[in-house]
């Protein structure tokens, strides 16, 4: 009898001990919070990402299949409650005009438009709105186009015709007044508007530069730094990356190439790393990622020589190169793909940024190509430059967490916001270990 | 049995008294005689109906005395019955029946050593008789006397005279004096052999000194019968002496006798012994038991059961007395000559017992304080197990059958049936059952709750390292666990509780002992002894029957508002 009453017992502690809503409670205000996907998504959904920030609101932009699907604008607020539900999903869907979405697209806290300057705009691809051309909406749903050059817009009512589109990518600062750089690799040239202009201008590169490549312009990054900008292009497909710098009357000069490291260029990104009032260059190359300080890309004197190396910097531009770096939780660094996407952001509010590399094809907990973002902090020696990672709890098989990245900014820092194409997820970042513990709000530790 | 004559007993025919002292058998005590003579029988039927007819004298009920000694008569015409019933009458005032029983005892019994007495009785009461008859003619005489003449049986003013009865005759009123005394008691006095003359005298002086046989003068005592043995004798209440005289070849011999109211005695004197026998009597709390005399290894008949008298020679005499059940009893007995003994034998029960054990089971194992006692199959003889007095733990199993477990009191010398109930267990394959299935339960939900709780690790892990997604399928996955863990547990409970309560409960009373009426132990010599001992009244009370340890029971209860269990105790 004592034996049943002890068994009984047991059942009763072990029932008490076994309740189902503290999973409602640990799942309550998740560090990542999902974006859902909008119906109107033909395909695809994380393929690219963009975001703005204006007069305390910052939104993201989550677009799909390049050239196939639309974007779909979500407002993420300025703090941690954000809308995860599309609030516009007429970006380059939607309407009966052509356009196609490019694999990169770029945001703008404020763009200049053809009557008047807009807030919270960006640059999804190629169509028509008021005309043809590069094709810009804000967030009042305003639409228009900027004019492209003559090989670029004749190419584009090529493919009008026959409907045949050719990838525009583009990038731009975090500036109030950015600077938007696009590109047609097809024809592998690159151009620019300046800051509030609608006038592009055309980036030319040294007689017989060696960057005849369909990779030409794939990735591209425009760094703010003091008295203009720093304009990078890349064409990974010849381990090269392309530099200009402007004025902020937009008046441009080639400064120089990096090269001579396989995979150069991969990915581009800009933020302020190192502190100092100037964006840094993130670049990535086959197998690590090198931070460069913009203001010295920015001295850079202009020249018309064709020699490509990373040598061949300023001394003290390079601030830091890393490699890819695993946990208990993330493994595969050789096939992860690691530098696929990158991204500059102040996750924890400190003032000078942290850098995001997205490694889409890393192992998650067994689950192959989940993907995950590795977060570094360049101010650190490289064995300590790996400060935290990423993924998605719920990670499967085939996401590739981090083929797109970008830091939307909320309150006094910046987020995460990665796209997981393969499993057709976009998801916002709320914590970081670099926090300070309660600073970060309720979803944070 | 019978002695020769001793040469010296005439020698001692001088003596007074003792040396012929003859053995008076007061048949008041009922086993006087032998059980196999048919003689003693009919004295004995004879006593029975004189002294039933003696205590309703004694009680004043002389009607009844009177029926009593009247049918005894009928049954057994000795003549004392009807002197005593013409006493029962005259007390009675009934005149002419007592004198009708009073002659017809002076004519039936003519050399009654009384019938002088009885003859001056008779005379008395018709003297009686006779004084009432004339008083009574004179009374009716007067009242005829008394009545008018001329007015003979009319009034002239009020009609009719009605002519009173001629009064009653006067009651008689006999002589008084007869008391519980005046009863006659029948003697009978018999001689081996027969034919021995008889002379009886009686004492007619209480002072008188003791009879002295050969003396040329006995003052005090008076002859009053002299007859030939065997010799049924009316006597009245007094002291006598007996005297066999000298016949044929055998001795004489005498013997003092006292006869009491209504009752009957016999006398009996073995002549060719030349001495009387000594007479030995053996009764004992058990009534029954073989009694062996000068046979201590029983190499002979025994001599009788208890009680049990008989005259033996005299002298010193082993008697061995035993019963089944009992410790045998031994005793040397010293007789003299003559002499009259009873032996009051006290036997006391042997310190073991048995029990007889047999069961409603095709086989039960018998265990007496845990020691394997024995087997009894169904259809064979109830198994006896002997064993020592006193409460004992007696375990009786079955397989297939709740075991018995009790104390039983052995008692001693006797056999204490038992019949056992073995009851069936109760099936107990839905508490298996349902301990098996809720023990999978418990199994599966220890097993979903451990999933659970590690899920639940994991999503707490991650949401500390910022890697926590709100969808994350592990938390709905760890909900379900932990809701299935929960109704696992939830149902390993009921089942278990269910299963607890089905391995207790037991609509079944438990195997039980029924005890049955004692029994003496068997007699060998077929004759079942019958213990004087006051019957237990209480038999099943020392058989005690222990339940051992606590119960516990679920009692389900349902209503229309919902349903539960209560738990209570036995302790």
């Amino acid at each position: 009898m004592r034996a049943s009453l002890l068994v009984l017992g047991g059942l009763a502690l072990a029932s008490s001990a076994c309740s189902w809503t503290r999973f409602d409670d640990v799942t309550a205000d998740s560090p990542i919070v999902l974006f859902e996907k909008p119906g109107a998504m033909k395909s695809g959904f994380g393929v690219t990402l963009a975001t703005a920030t204006n007069d305390g609101t910052t939104e993201v932009l989550v677009g799909g299949a390049t050239n196939v699907s639309g974007a779909a604008l979500y407002d993420i607020g300025n703090d941690d409650s954000p809308g995860t539900t599309s609030i516009d999903t007429g970006y380059c869907s939607g309407s009966s005009q052509d356009c196609y979405l490019s694999s990169r697209i770029a945001g703008f806290a404020k763009a200049q438009g053809p009557d008047q300057v807009r807030p919270l705009c960006f640059a999804v691809g190629t169509g028509t709105a008021d005309k043809s051309g590069l094709v810009v909406r804000c967030k009042d749903t305003a639409e228009y186009a900027l004019e492209m050059p003559e090989v670029a817009q004749k190419l584009l009512a090529v493919t009008f015709a026959q409907n045949q589109p050719y990838d525009h990518p583009m990038a731009t600062d975090r500036t109030d007044d950015p600077v938007l750089l696009a590109s047609l690799p097809e024809k592998r040239i690159a151009w620019f508007y300046p800051s509030r202009s609608l006038e592009f201008s055309a980036l030319g590169l040294p007689d017989d530069a060696d960057a005849d490549d369909p990779s030409f312009g794939q990735s591209l990054a425009v760094l703010a730094v003091d008295g203009g900008r720093v304009l990078a292009v890349a064409v990974p497909g010849k381990s090269r990356v392309f530099l200009w710098k402007t004025d902020d009357d937009g008046n441009s000069a080639y400064v120089g190439c990096l090269g001579d490291v396989d995979g150069l260029g991969r990915a581009l990104a800009s933020g302020r790393v190192n502190g100092d009032d100037a964006d840094d260059l993130v670049v990535s190359d086959n197998v690590n990622v090198h931070v460069i300080d913009g203001a010295a890309l920015f001295d850079l004197p202009g020249t018309d020589s064709r020699e490509c190396s990373l040598s061949s910097l300023p001394r003290g531009a390079l601030l830091n190169s890393f490699g890819c770096g695993s946990t208990s939780s993330l493994s595969g660094c050789e096939q992860s793909e690691f530098g696929a996407a990158l991204a500059v952001g102040d996750l924890d509010g400190d003032g000078d940024g942290e850098v995001v590399v997205g490694a889409p094809k890393m192992t998650v907990r067994d689950e192959e190509n989940a993907g995950a973002l590795l977060i570094y902090d360049a101010d650190l020696a490289d064995e300590e430059s790996f400060v935290d990672s990423k993924f998605i709890s719920s990670a499967e098989n085939g996401d590739e967490l981090g083929r797109a990245i970008v830091t939307p900014h909320i309150g006094n820092r910046d987020i995460i916001a990665a796209g997981a194409p393969g499993g057709g997820k976009a998801a916002l970042f709320y914590c970081s270990s670099l926090l300070a513990p309660g600073a970060a709000g309720s979803r944070c530790p | 049995m019978f002695a020769p004559v001793s040469s010296g007993f005439l020698s001692r025919r001088s003596v007074p008294v003792l040396l012929l002292l003859a053995l008076v058998a007061i048949l008041s005590t009922s086993a006087w005689a032998q059980p196999k003579d048919n003689s003693s029988k009919r004295l004995e039927a004879i006593r029975s109906e004189m002294e039933k007819g003696q205590s309703l004298y004694v009680a004043g009920n002389y009607v009844g005395a009177a029926e009593v000694f009247e049918t005894g008569y009928t049954t057994y015409p000795y003549s004392a019955f009807l002197f005593n019933a013409g006493v029962c009458y005259q007390k009675q005032n009934d005149v002419d029946h007592a004198l009708a029983k009073f002659k017809e005892y002076v004519k039936v019994d003519p050399n009654a050593p009384d019938v002088d007495k009885v003859n001056q009785r008779i005379a008395t009461l018709e003297a009686a008789k006779a004084t009432a008859m004339a008083a009574a003619a004179a009374a009716a005489a007067a009242a005829a006397a008394a009545t008018p003449v001329g007015d003979a049986g009319v009034d002239a003013d009020a009609g009719p005279v009605v002519v009173p009865p001629p009064p009653p005759p006067p009651p008689i009123i006999l002589p008084s004096g007869d008391d519980q005394n005046a009863m006659k008691s029948l003697v009978v006095i018999e001689t081996e052999p027969d034919g021995a003359p008889l002379r009886i005298y009686q004492r007619t002086d209480a002072n008188a000194a003791r009879f002295a046989l050969g003396a040329p003068a006995n003052p005090g005592w008076k002859e009053v019968v002299a007859t030939r043995a065997p010799a049924n004798l009316t006597l009245d209440v007094g002291h006598y002496h007996v005297v066999v005289e000298k016949f044929r070849d055998f001795n004489a011999s005498e013997a003092d006798m006292a006869v009491s109211p209504g009752h009957v005695h016999q006398l009996k004197a073995n002549l060719s012994q030349g001495q009387f026998m000594a007479f030995l009597r053996v009764s004992s709390n058990v009534i029954g038991a073989h009694i062996w005399i000068d046979d201590k290894k029983k190499e002979h008949p025994l001599w009788g059961d208890t009680p049990h008298g008989e005259l033996v020679p005299g002298g010193k005499h082993d008697v061995l007395v035993e019963a089944p059940g009992f410790e045998p009893f031994l005793s040397s007995v010293e007789l003299e000559h003559g002499e009259q003994k009873e032996l009051e034998v006290r036997m006391v029960r042997v310190n073991y017992g048995v029990l007889r054990i047999d069961a409603s089971a095709p086989e039960v194992k018998v265990r007496i304080d845990e020691q394997p006692k024995g087997v009894w199959r169904s259809g064979e003889e109830p198994l006896d197990v002997r064993f020592d007095s006193g409460k004992h733990k007696v375990t009786i199993e079955s397989d297939g059958r709740k075991t018995y477990e009790g104390t039983i009191v052995v008692p001693r010398g006797q056999i204490l049936p038992l019949h056992v109930k073995m009851i069936p267990k109760y099936p107990r394959g839905p508490a298996w059952t349902q301990a098996i299935i809720g023990a999978a339960f418990l199994g599966a939900a220890i097993y979903v709750g451990s999933e659970s709780n590690k899920l639940y690790d994991q999503l707490k892990e991650d949401r500390a390292n910022g890697s926590l997604e709100g969808s994350d399928s592990r938390a709905t996955r760890g909900k379900w666990f932990a809701v299935g863990a929960d109704a696992g547990f939830v149902v390993a409970g009921v089942l278990g509780g269910l299963a607890t309560y089905n391995f207790i409960k037991d609509p079944l009373p438990e195997s039980s002992v029924k005890a049955g009426k004692l029994l003496e132990f068997e007699d060998p010599l077929k004759a079942r002894p019958v213990a004087r001992l006051q019957p237990r009244t209480r038999p099943l009370q020392d058989v005690a029957v222990v339940e051992h340890g606590p119960r516990f029971e679920f009692t389900p209860n349902a209503s229309s508002t919902g349903g539960g269990l209560f738990f209570g105790g036995k302790f």
